[in-house]
Order: structure tokens, then C-alpha cells, then sequence
């Protein structure tokens, strides 16, 4: 079991920088999943890690071993993607042998290996058919066993998961999970699915034009983002500009807001965030953060109710509600919303 | 045992990583492009670099007679006027072998993508396609039993109507225009096909939906998105055709002289060379011309 | 509509093989003068077993085509590993030059390579034929194979490399047995180029070295019997049953592996 560790990595293709001064530690048996849109660098940091690419710039180690100039074929990493890549042209056995034949390991010792891979994977007994003949989420999983099968110090995954429906896809986010906890395989994820990276990471790394904008524990990220794009990207937000006053802020129509965490200095521009599930309609005018608006739109969506509204200023502000009673806000409706000073994050631009 | 020596190797390539991969990779990609393009070079580059040399010859450099450099053979056109009309010949047979192959390949694409399915489809564009890659020379000269003189066009014809004379238009310019688009349509259907077989039924299905009648979806539709495989299917057929020299021979007879036969001659009979290296050049320009024009739509029709 | 589609793409098929068929009938027709009422007769196929100039062609015909095959695909399918699956610079531009073969008219192709020939020396005959020949079949031998290369998804030699696999290893262990039937495909491709060309031929034979094809147009030219039909006849039957193989390996239709 291993970390791996990327020190000021960079890479540039032409005259456009793809990754810019990446330094990052995916420690022991941890699973973080690297999410951004695409063009955010993500799957370049992966395949920096894995050894298709090289950096122009920095280090990369895995347990403590520098392979920043070790081909992939020397790094003893598990690899999944995104299109399963089963060689076609072999059966399910010889497929998760292939890195058991490149590490000598052949005949009854390897029959014995692959089997073994294959029972954890869930497939036994499919060893003799073609990938061909396989489901989606089946190669997917042989995919996996031909993965963990050679013992790797890591296991990289690139958006393994994007070519599955809905259904399957949550069945193998099981599988993966267990799978990871009982081998306890540092795992890194690539993905652009921002459910699958909260479900199954300890760790997410938001990535936004070549950059790690923010890195953390699921929990964290989303509670508290550093930047307006994480608060975005990662889940919705209102965002509420105004100036700092006296450890409060002050919105453009004089309303006050209170905030918990650090704000910037007092007359400063500030940004902040408020996930529109933290909102809720009062009915009462005791003290806390207080904002009047209009429903202009009510989404039904059965468990769960978005309403979107106007203030009178124009600004637009979200709102999710559980169904709890089946009562509906009506469009048009003036109401007023609170929130805690807790909930509310001041982001950078 | 064996795991522990490939493990080994991997530690040990860690310190060294030069000596997993010897070769750089600039020095495998020219290693594996330079057979075939030396070869191309030496076949086929070299070779037209020479014959641009020879046109500016004064006379074929072989025996004792001196060479000067001139440009006389380029001025054959205005030094002998008939080359005109022979060239006109080669351009109109080039564009009504051009036009027949683009009405009757279009269509038959046409057919091919909307009226057929599945098995069938496949083996009709086998069938229809196989003739393309089998000897030009000898359909040409198959042509000659339809077309001669109590042939077989004479035999069906007059089992129907006994009374009339022979039908035969063996050497004329409709036998080498005939024999032209026999050789050149299932390029034409293939081309027209692959532009063809990309269009979405749904396109279809929304113009009929909003009443367009099948003449409609033919000439409004279907025409307008496989022009791209019509006129790489007409460059690809105009092109060799103007360069034809043994279809006018065979199927023209005495009226089969052409820019291709008078080029042959130069080389086979005549033995100017300078002259027929002239012509061919002369030709040469005319189809880089025609490639460069329609490059764009080719360069479209090839990939998609 | 259907029906009338259908009876249009019959009635092309007639044109198609209407002549090809007669000419084959005409082999096995008892007149010398193509006359009808036809009179089955095997006597052109005996005749043509003692005709030693065309048996001679015909020989000289597989010999190149074979050898022309078995070059072509080296070097094309060397050609396409490069320019299917490595970047550099000016690899558009090496693209562009495999397309004279193809696109310039073989009368000034065929006519260059004999003013080069005889002015450098290499002379006419076997060599310089094979030189030719290979020469047009290497532009197909890189299209059918880098075809071949598209529907290979290039993750799948990265998976190897990830399993351990040097890229030389990934390349023999996955990609060229996935690649094999486009190259057998292509190896036919170039046979059947080879055994169809005439025009370059024509203009690089000797007298004393000649192919199938150059021996018919001469044989035309000159007035003929039904033997040339008997010649003709196996010459279509060895190519068309080329390009069916070839249909068969290549699967121009299959796409069910592509990206």
C-alpha cells in the first residue's frame, strides 16, 4: 500500500497550459476522486500519474519511489476506463492474465489469480467466453479484476463508470466501493459526475483550468467552498454580493447579512455562497438573515420542490424544498427566506 | 521466482530509464515511413520530376542529335491546330462520360440507400461495386462482342425485330463513351452511396412530414447532401477518363483518337518524347487544376 | 417506390455484366468469329494450353502480383503504424503524397516512369514493373490498414502498457492481431492492383517480358481469337475472387467496433 504524491506539476501542449503548478498528496488507502469540467486538466493530472504523459515540470512519486521518468509500464499501477479497453481478441481469463503473464506468472498460478479476481469481481465461471459476449457492466467489472489482479500500488480510474446507465452505474459504485475498502488500494478517480465523486471519495479535489482549486474531504468541499467556480461546480449555490461592514455584509438593496466564518477586510467587495437547500420560508421577523422575494417559477419534481425567485432588485435566488406536506408555494407569492450565518461562505471570484 | 526478475527489472528501469526505451521516437517513425516513401519517391516523383525536365527537350535524347532546352512543345497547341479538336474530343467525351455515370450512379445510390436493407444491400454494393476492381482492359474489350457487327446487341435485337439492319456502333464515340461509364459508374454509385448512407432517416422522415413528395425529398434533400459524394464521384471519373488512351482505341476504332492515344503515340510510335512528355504535363496541370478546385468536397468525401 | 428502386438497381447490375458475361460466354463458343447460334465447344481453353506467349504473361502476371503484394504490405503497413499512430510534424503533408498513384492518370505515371527509367538506367523489364506496381499499391495498403487502425481504439495498447506491456509488446500482443485481417485484406488489395494494371505495364514491358493484360491489348489490337475470351475469363474470375476475400477480411461494412 502506497500514497502517491504530485510536486509543482506542470504541462503545457502548444502554447496552452493544461496543468499549472499541481502539488498533491493522495495518501494510503484513500479514494479522491479529481472532478472538473472538461478541459479542467483532470484527466491529465490522471495520466501524468499513470505515466502516458509526461509533466514538463515536477515530480511524481508513488510510496515514496520518484517515477516521474518511469514509463508506464514500469509503475505497477490498475487501470480502468472508460471504455473498459478488454482486448477483444482474448477470452475473459486471458484478458485479467495479461498483467499476471507480464509479471511471469503463469499456467496453474495464474488460473488460480484469475479465478480469484473473478469471484470478487462477482463473474465466476465466465473465465472461457469473449468480452463480445458480455454486458456493459460485466466487461466493466472484468475490466476491474484485470485491474486489481497484478496487486497494483494504485489504482487509477478514468471516468470508468460514464458509459453505464443510471442503475448499473450505482450497482458498481457499490462494487467499486466495497472493493476499495477491502483491499484498502490508494484510488484515484476521474470523473465529471459530481454525485459519484461525493458518494465515493474521502477525498474530492475540485480542478478548474489547470488548477486545483480546492481539495478536501467531501463534507467540506460542499460546505464550505473556497471559490465561487467550487461552490458552483460542486452542487448549486446563491451567490450574494455586498460590502463588508463591521463583520457583516451589506447587499446592494441595504439588506445585512450575517456570516460566521473570516470575512475580508471592512469596505471590501465580497462574494458569498448560500446552497439553496439551507434556505427556508419564515413566517415570523425574528432576528437572522432575512431576503424578500417572488416566485416566479415552481418546479414539482415529486420528493423534492426547487423554486426559483426574484428579489426586487432583480437578483435571482433558489430554493430547495423537501415535499414534506404537499403543500406547493404558488408563483407570484412574495415570501421571505432565512438562512443561518453558519451557511453562509464567502467565496473568491 | 520469475515475478521477482520482471519486478526487478522495473526497479531497475526506475533508475535508468534510458535503457528501457532506446530508440527516440522521431528515429522509429522515419525508420518505418522511409521504405515506402523512398520507394514513392523513386517510383513515382522522381520519375515526373524527369519528364518535366524531358517538355522542355528539343528532341528525344537518345542517337547523336544535340539537345537544346525549349519551350516549343508547350506552344504545340498553337503550332498544330489539330491538337485543338482532339482535345476538345477528350473533354467532351470526359464530360458525357462525367454526366451518364452521375444521373445513373446518383439514382442508383439512391436506391441502393432508401429501397433496399440489411443482407441484400450488402450484396448488391459487393455486386455492384466488383466490376470496378476487376480488369479494365478486359470489359473494354467485352464491349467489342456486345457491340460489333452481328454481336450480341445485333442478336437480341433483331430475335425482336428480324427486319431491321444492324444496330452496331462499334467505333464510334458512343461505343467509348459507353464503355467509359461501364467502367467508371460503380466508382460513381460508391462515392454518391457513402454520401448518402450518413443522412438520418429522420431527416427524411420531417420532410415528408411537412408534405414534401418523393421528387421533392429527391432533388431537395437527397441531391443537395450527397453532392459532396457527386462531385468527388465526377472529379474521380473525369480525371482518368480525359487520361483514357486504350478505351478510344479499342471501342473508337480509327474515330478513337484522343489527348490519351496521342500521348501513347509519342511514346510508342512516334518516339517524341519531349512532345509527349509536353502533353502530359500539358494534362497533368489540367488535373491538379480540377483537384485543386474541388479539393475542399474532396478532401470531405474521403474522410466522411 | 421500393419495387421500382429495386428494379433500377437490376437493371444496372444487367448493364454491368451484361458485356463481361457474353465475353465469357464467347470462350466457350465452338466459332472463331464470335458467330452465333452459339455451339458449346472447350476447344479456346485447349488451344490456350498451348499458347505459350499468353501462359508465359499469365505466369509473369501472378509473379508480380504476389511478390508486389508481399512488399506493398510491408511498407504500407510499416507507413500506416506511423501515420495512424504517431504524431510529427508534417504528417498531413505525407499523407498528400500518397495520392499521385492513385489520382494522377496512369498514361503520364506510366510514361514518367519510362523517361526515368531509361534515362537513369534502370532500364524495363521484371524489376522495373515491380517498381511501378508496388508503387500503386502502396497508397491502398495504407488506407485499407490505417482503416484497419481506426476501428482498433488506441486505449486499448494503453491498457497493455498498464498491465506491464512495453509499447513494442502492446503492439504484437494486441494491436496486430486485431490488425491482422485488414493487413491479409489489404495483402489481397495490392494482389488484385497488380494482377489488373495495365497502362503502367504496357509502357514499362519488354518484348520479352510482358504481362497477361499488355499481351491481350497487343492480341486485341492485332485481331484475335476467342483465346484471348478464354485468358480474359480466368484473369476476371482470379481477381473478383481477390476482392471478394478481400470484402470478407476487411469487413468494409463491419463498424460495430468503432468509437
Amino acid at each position: 500500500m502506497t500514497n502517491v504524491n504530485v510536486n509543482a506539476v506542470a504541462k503545457t501542449y502548444g502554447t496552452t497550459p493544461v496543468l499549472t503548478d499541481i502539488s498533491t498528496d493522495f495518501p494510503e488507502g484513500s479514494f479522491t476522486s479529481l472532478l472538473g469540467p472538461s478541459g479542467s486538466g483532470k484527466t491529465t493530472l490522471l495520466r501524468i500519474i499513470a505515466g502516458f504523459i509526461r509533466p514538463d515540470e515536477g515530480i511524481v512519486s508513488i510510496g515514496g519511489r520518484d517515477v516521474t521518468h518511469v514509463p508506464v509500464w514500469g509503475r505497477n499501477i490498475g487501470m480502468m476506463f472508460q471504455s473498459y479497453a478488454l482486448f477483444p481478441h482474448m477470452t475473459i481469463a486471458q484478458n485479467v492474465a495479461f498483467g499476471l503473464g507480464r509479471r511471469g506468472i503463469h499456467g496453474a498460478e495464474a488460473r488460480k489469480q484469475v479465478d480469484a479476481a473473478l469471484e470478487m469481481v462477482r463473474l465466476p465461471g465466465f473465465a472461457d467466453r469473449m468480452p463480445k459476449q458480455l454486458s456493459g457492466g460485466q466487461q466493466q467489472r472484468v475490466a476491474l479484476a484485470r485491474a486489481m489482479v497484478i496487486k497494483p500500488s494504485v489504482l487509477l480510474l478514468d471516468e470508468p463508470l460514464s458509459a453505464l446507465d443510471r442503475r448499473l452505474r450505482q450497482e458498481m459504485q457499490v462494487e467499486l466501493l466495497r472493493i476499495q475498502r477491502e483491499t484498502g488500494l490508494t484510488t484515484i478517480f476521474v470523473t465529471h459526475d459530481q454525485e459519484e465523486a461525493l458518494t465515493l471519495s474521502d477525498k474530492v479535489a475540485i480542478l478548474d483550468k489547470g488548477r486545483i482549486v480546492q481539495i478536501g474531504d467531501p463534507e467540506t468541499v460542499y460546505e464550505k467552498p473556497l471559490t465561487r467556480f467550487a461552490a458552483e461546480f460542486l452542487g448549486d449555490s446563491n451567490f450574494l454580493r455586498g460590502k463588508v461592514e463591521s463583520g457583516t455584509v451589506r447587499l446592494a438593496d441595504g439588506t445585512v447579512v450575517h456570516v460566521t466564518g473570516a470575512l475580508p477586510a471592512d469596505g471590501a467587495q465580497a462574494t458569498l455562497a448560500v446552497r439553496p437547500e439551507k434556505m427556508f420560508v419564515v413566517k415570523d421577523t425574528s432576528p437572522g438573515n432575512r431576503l424578500t422575494a417572488r416566485i416566479t417559477t415552481v418546479i414539482y419534481a415529486g420528493q423534492a420542490l426547487s423554486y426559483i425567485l426574484e428579489t426586487a432588485d432583480g437578483m435571482q435566488v433558489k430554493l430547495f424544498a423537501q415535499n414534506r406536506d404537499g403543500n406547493l408555494l404558488k408563483q407570484g407569492e412574495t415570501v421571505v427566506l432565512g438562512w443561518s450565518a453558519d451557511h453562509t461562505v464567502a467565496v473568491a471570484d | 521466482m520469475r515475478s521477482d526478475t520482471i519486478l526487478n527489472d522495473a526497479a531497475r528501469g526506475s533508475s535508468d530509464p534510458r535503457q528501457r526505451r532506446p530508440i527516440p521516437a522521431w528515429v522509429a517513425t522515419t525508420a518505418l515511413l522511409l521504405p515506402t516513401y523512398g520507394w514513392l519517391t523513386l517510383a513515382v516523383l522522381l520519375p515526373l520530376l524527369t519528364m518535366f525536365v524531358f517538355s522542355f527537350m528539343s528532341a528525344t535524347p537518345m542517337g547523336k542529335t544535340p539537345i537544346v532546352f525549349t519551350l516549343k512543345h508547350y506552344r504545340a497547341f498553337i503550332d498544330q491546330p489539330y491538337l485543338i479538336n482532339i482535345a476538345w474530343t477528350s473533354l467532351v467525351i470526359g464530360f458525357w462520360t462525367t454526366l451518364l455515370c452521375a444521373v445513373f450512379g446518383f439514382l442508383a445510390a439512391v436506391a441502393l440507400a432508401r429501397a433496399t436493407v440489411g443482407r441484400m444491400r450488402e450484396t448488391l454494393l459487393v455486386l455492384l461495386l466488383l466490376p470496378f476492381w476487376t480488369n479494365g482492359l478486359v470489359r473494354v474489350f467485352s464491349w467489342t462482342m456486345v457491340l460489333r457487327e452481328n454481336g450480341f446487341l445485333d442478336g437480341v435485337v433483331h430475335m425482336l425485330l428480324p427486319d431491321i439492319g444492324s444496330v452496331s456502333f462499334l467505333y464510334t464515340r458512343y461505343a467509348i463513351v459507353l464503355g467509359l461509364v461501364h467502367g467508371y459508374l460503380p466508382y460513381m454509385i460508391l462515392t454518391c452511396y457513402i454520401a448518402l448512407s450518413t443522412i438520418d432517416d429522420a431527416i427524411i422522415e420531417a420532410a415528408a412530414s411537412l408534405g414534401a413528395r418523393w421528387w421533392t425529398i429527391l432533388l431537395r434533400i437527397l441531391l443537395p447532401l450527397a453532392a459532396p459524394g457527386l462531385i468527388s464521384g465526377a472529379v474521380l471519373t473525369f480525371v482518368p477518363v480525359i487520361g483514357s488512351f486504350m478505351e478510344p482505341r479499342i471501342l473508337g476504332g480509327k474515330v478513337g483518337v484522343t489527348m490519351g492515344t496521342v500521348i501513347e503515340d509519342q511514346f510508342t510510335q512516334a518516339f517524341n518524347w519531349p512532345l509527349g512528355a509536353a502533353l502530359s504535363f500539358t494534362l497533368l496541370a489540367v488535373v491538379l487544376a480540377i483537384f485543386a478546385t474541388f479539393s475542399g468536397v474532396l478532401r470531405r468525401g474521403t474522410t466522411a | 417506390m421500393r419495387q421500382l428502386g429495386r428494379i433500377y438497381l437490376l437493371a444496372i447490375l444487367f448493364f454491368l455484366y451484361t458485356p463481361i458475361l457474353v465475353m465469357m460466354a464467347m470462350g466457350f463458343n465452338e466459332s472463331q468469329l464470335y458467330e452465333l447460334p452459339f455451339r458449346f465447344s472447350t476447344r479456346w481453353y485447349v488451344a490456350l494450353m498451348d499458347n505459350q506467349q499468353l501462359l508465359k504473361a499469365g505466369m509473369n502476371s501472378i509473379i508480380i502480383a504476389v511478390i508486389t503484394a508481399v512488399i506493398a504490405t510491408c511498407l504500407g503497413t510499416m507507413a500506416s503504424i506511423a501515420l495512424s499512430r504517431r504524431t510529427f510534424r508534417g504528417k498531413s503533408l505525407l499523407q498528400l503524397l500518397l495520392l499521385p498513384p492513385i489520382a494522377i492518370p496512369w498514361l503520364i505515371t506510366g510514361t514518367a516512369m519510362l523517361v526515368f527509367f531509361y534515362w537513369s538506367g534502370i532500364g524495363r523489364g521484371m524489376h522495373a514493373l515491380l517498381i511501378g506496381h508496388v508503387a500503386l499499391a502502396i497508397p491502398y495498403v495504407v488506407l485499407v490498414v490505417g482503416t484497419g487502425f481506426n476501428t482498433i481504439r488506441a486505449d486499448l495498447e494503453e491498457a497493455a502498457m498498464s498491465l506491464g506491456s512495453t509499447p513494442i509488446h502492446a503492439f504484437f500482443a494486441v494491436t496486430l492481431p486485431l490488425l491482422f485481417p485488414s493487413i491479409l485484406g489489404a495483402a489481397l488489395f495490392a494482389f488484385a492492383v497488380s494482377l489488373d494494371q495495365f497502362v503502367i505495364s504496357y509502357f514499362l514491358a519488354t518484348p520479352g517480358y510482358s504481362t497477361l493484360p499488355v499481351q491481350i491489348y497487343s492480341a486485341i489490337r492485332k485481331g484475335f481469337t476467342p483465346e484471348i475470351n478464354a485468358i480474359s475469363t480466368l484473369l476476371l474470375l482470379g481477381s473478383m475472387a481477390a476482392i471478394l476475400i478481400f470484402a470478407r477480411f476487411a469487413k468494409p461494412g463491419d463498424v460495430s467496433d468503432k468509437r
